[in-house]
């Protein structure tokens, strides 16, 4: 499952790091990684070292922006969507939707389907 | 919710920079590992024992795997590779905004004003000086010859400078 689930993972991070942003508004990276926590009741566990490559690369394509603020004496990163950013959130969770809808229909066929078959 | 201490975010960062952390993430991380530790003391381990483990987590493995996506990640795909110059290179991971890279991408237009410039004021200079000894002015006098292309020299480097001086100051970085 460990292996398999950060495979399957590594598609879809920036959908959900898109997504989580685009509900909460700002958020820094170990708040991310506790809400993926939180809502997949510890089933997915978000590493650092998945989440921030995927972070940056987000700011350097211009879907992020990011702001620096000083909490509890160390500086804390905090990450918002930029309009473009927005858009890209709509789009990756529709087409991942779909995706889903897709898998689902190509792991259980339709039974009315396979009997027509026979 | 108990914060950690200077000392104690101070020891977390050494540890991430041993383990192979670099700039471009360091305080990122110490940020997250911090938050990690006061999350296992919260719920009521002793801070050696959270430190620990955050230790553990970010261990070098940990790190450099993350440095070496992160570099996958970031670095200028091969098909930019191909067009971007020197600058663009050693700018990669760095503030362009700056100025330093401005500065390097114009280094030829300045190179040539200042040159121009040095060279038209010698002109000017040398021209001034000979035609005053002749008593006579003229600009059909070699003296004068070497003042006017000394004078036109002088103004074009300085009006280049200018324009250059202008595109700096109203520039958009686009990164």
């Amino acid at each position: 499952m460990e292996s398999s689930t950060s495979e399957f993972l590594r598609g879809v991070l920036k959908t959900i790091v898109l997504k989580l942003l685009a509900e909460r508004g700002t958020m820094y990276g170990y708040e991310i990684t506790q809400a993926v926590k939180e809502r997949t009741k510890g089933q997915i566990t978000l590493t650092f070292g998945a989440l921030y490559p995927v972070l940056h690369k987000l700011e350097q394509d211009g879907l992020l922006v990011t702001k620096s603020v000083e909490v509890d004496g160390r500086l804390r990163k905090y990450y918002s969507l930029t309009p473009r950013g927005t858009e890209t959130a709509i789009q990756k969770v529709s087409d991942f939707e779909r995706f889903m809808d897709a898998m689902r229909a190509l792991l259980f066929p339709p039974s009315s389907l396979s009997l027509g078959h026979s | 919710m108990e914060k950690l201490s200077s000392q104690q975010i101070t020891r977390l960062r050494h540890h991430l920079i041993q383990n192979g952390s670099d700039e471009s993430l360091l305080s990122e991380l110490v940020d997250h590992m911090a938050c990690e530790v006061e999350y296992y003391m919260w719920i009521g381990l002793p801070f050696e024992t959270a430190i620990d483990k955050a230790m553990l987590e970010a261990s070098s493995d940990a790190v450099g795997t993350l440095q070496e996506t992160y570099r996958d990640a970031l670095t200028l795909k091969q098909e930019n590779m191909a067009q971007a110059s020197l600058d663009d290179i050693v700018f990669e991971t760095r503030n362009k905004a700056y100025g330093a890279y401005y500065l390097r991408q114009n280094y030829g237009n300045s190179l040539r004003d200042a040159l121009l410039g040095g060279a038209g004021f010698f002109l000017m200079l040398i021209g001034l000086i000979s035609g005053l000894n002749q008593g006579k002015w003229s600009y059909m006098t070699l003296s004068g010859a070497m003042w006017l292309v000394g004078i036109s020299c002088v103004a074009f480097s300085g009006f280049s400078w200018f324009i250059q001086n202008m595109k700096q100051k109203y520039m958009v970085v686009n990164d």
